[in-house]
């Protein structure tokens, strides 16, 4: 049985001043059962209504997806204690002060004692190399760190799958090359939306998204030609900000 | 976002006096502190509460920095307070406000300063337990004071960060060049923050049926 299950899934938002709704998301019907699962597409094609609803974060319109045998519906408490989930801006996903209290923040509903709690954060940090920065204030560290304890402290309850939002995007090449490390380190089923497609061929399934569609589903090597392909098309045709000669 | 540097609270390790006051005597000293802020009627009573407050912080060992840009973070609103109240009721009153709250500013201060923010969380806890009788959850009231302390500097941060931007432009003395950005800022922030917390499972009931948390 695969874990993620798509089924006939639309999502469909209320634009103010029209009375039709746009749709972000068109009939995807998917299983993905890979352990690593690259979400590749242009700005606004869908990525990340994609990856929201696997947590629960956007409800679908039309159809159902169920993480593990549960749907993100009905029982969205026990999907987001499935499911991790990383934001591109850390800044937006970390709340405490320092990385250690963020940390602990996670831990807050499944380690009742605050001994213990401490002890379990401490070694969530030393296991991504991020005790030496544990009391360090959020904003005096790196955009990779960030991206690191974000990545912790949402590993630190240790869900099933961990859902990435672009999260190479704001980092410089030493730390994504950090990031795509730890990642491939990871014991969890992860499905990743990203712009970086050196990440995406780490993968081993590969999902265009195009206009809120599904339009390719294979191979990394393939799914990387498939989307510069389509790139090149779509700078070729003519676009609504130029002039027709 | 260079304003974001600043962390209201920042916890400083130490093990002076006022780290091992209990937390129910800090709070109660800061309740105190607010609740004074009514009752003094002299100046020079809110400069003696201030010096006092002042000292304590400064006896934790936080320094002198911090305290200064504790001060300095609410400087311009109590310019601003004290200009209003210096002109409509005189001198003496002016300083008795600015300095009640400065002397609220500086007890909330000594608290963050000398209790880690799970200590201060656990607490806050502790206190809205008998809340849970109404229906309240006391997760939630500790959740909200994680996410003010975290949102005040945010706030401050996406300030500096628009007057630069309106500086840039030649449109620092334009108020909505100011408040309209940092507004939409804020505004997206707590979509985020909602957002993050949401995807983290925190801030949600363990029973939801009841709406409480449930004690492993």
């Amino acid at each position: 049985m695969s874990s993620i299950n798509f089924s006939s899934v639309s999502v469909r938002v209320a634009v103010d001043g029209s009375d039709a709704p746009k749709t972000l998301l068109r009939d995807v019907s998917l299983e993905l059962s890979e352990r690593r699962i690259g979400v590749i597409g242009a700005n606004g094609s869908g990525k990340s209504t994609l990856l929201r609803l696997l947590n629960g974060l956007v409800e679908p319109s039309e159809g159902t997806v169920v993480v593990h045998g549960d749907s993100t519906t009905a029982a969205v408490r026990r999907v987001r204690a499935n499911v991790g989930f990383v934001f591109t801006d850390p800044l937006s996903q970390l709340v405490m002060p320092t990385g250690r209290e963020d940390v602990e923040l996670s831990l807050r509903r499944s380690v009742r004692n605050s001994k213990e709690r401490a002890c379990r954060a401490e070694s969530v940090l030393e296991r991504f190399g991020l005790l030496r920065l544990a009391d360090q204030s959020i904003y005096e560290l790196s955009g990779g760190e960030r991206q690191l304890l974000a990545l912790a402290a949402v590993l630190a309850v240790d869900p099933k799958v961990l859902v990435l939002d672009e999260p190479s995007t704001l980092l410089d090449l030493r730390n994504r090359e950090l990031l795509r490390r730890t990642i491939a380190g990871l014991d969890q089923q992860v499905v990743m939306s990203t712009h970086d497609l050196d990440l995406a061929m780490d993968m081993d399934r590969v999902l265009v998204v195009e206009a809120g569609r599904i339009v390719f589903d294979g191979s990394p090597a393939e799914g990387v030609s498939f989307y510069r392909a389509l790139c090149a098309a779509t700078l070729d045709a003519p676009s609504l900000g130029q002039a027709p000669q | 976002m260079r304003g974001h540097g600043f962390l209201i609270g920042n916890y400083v390790r130490g093990n002076s006096i006022i780290h091992r006051t209990p937390l129910w005597l800090k709070f109660l000293v800061v309740a105190a502190c607010g609740a004074a802020s009514f009752l003094i009627e002299d100046w020079t009573v809110s400069l003696l509460a201030f010096a006092v407050m002042s000292g304590l912080f400064l006896l934790s060992g936080a320094g002198y920095r911090r305290l200064g840009r504790a001060i300095w973070m609410v400087a311009p609103i109590l310019l601003i307070i004290g200009l209003f109240q210096w002109w409509q009721l005189g001198g003496p009153t002016a300083a008795r406000i600015v300095l009640n709250v400065l002397v609220c500013v500086v007890a909330a201060s000594v608290l963050t300063a000398t209790t880690p923010v799970q200590g201060l969380l656990d607490g806050v806890v502790g206190i809205a337990k008998p809340f849970r009788r109404f229906g309240a959850d006391p997760e939630r009231f500790a959740l909200t004071i994680a996410v003010m302390l975290r949102s005040i500097p945010f706030i401050a941060g996406a300030f500096s960060d628009v007057r630069d931007s309106a500086r840039a432009r030649g449109l620092e003395r334009n108020p909505r060049a100011l408040v309209l950005p940092v507004f939409i800022t804020t505004v997206a922030y707590a979509r985020q923050t909602g957002d993050a917390l949401a995807a983290r499972g925190l801030g949600e009931p363990d029973d939801p049926a009841s709406g409480r948390w449930m004690y492993s």
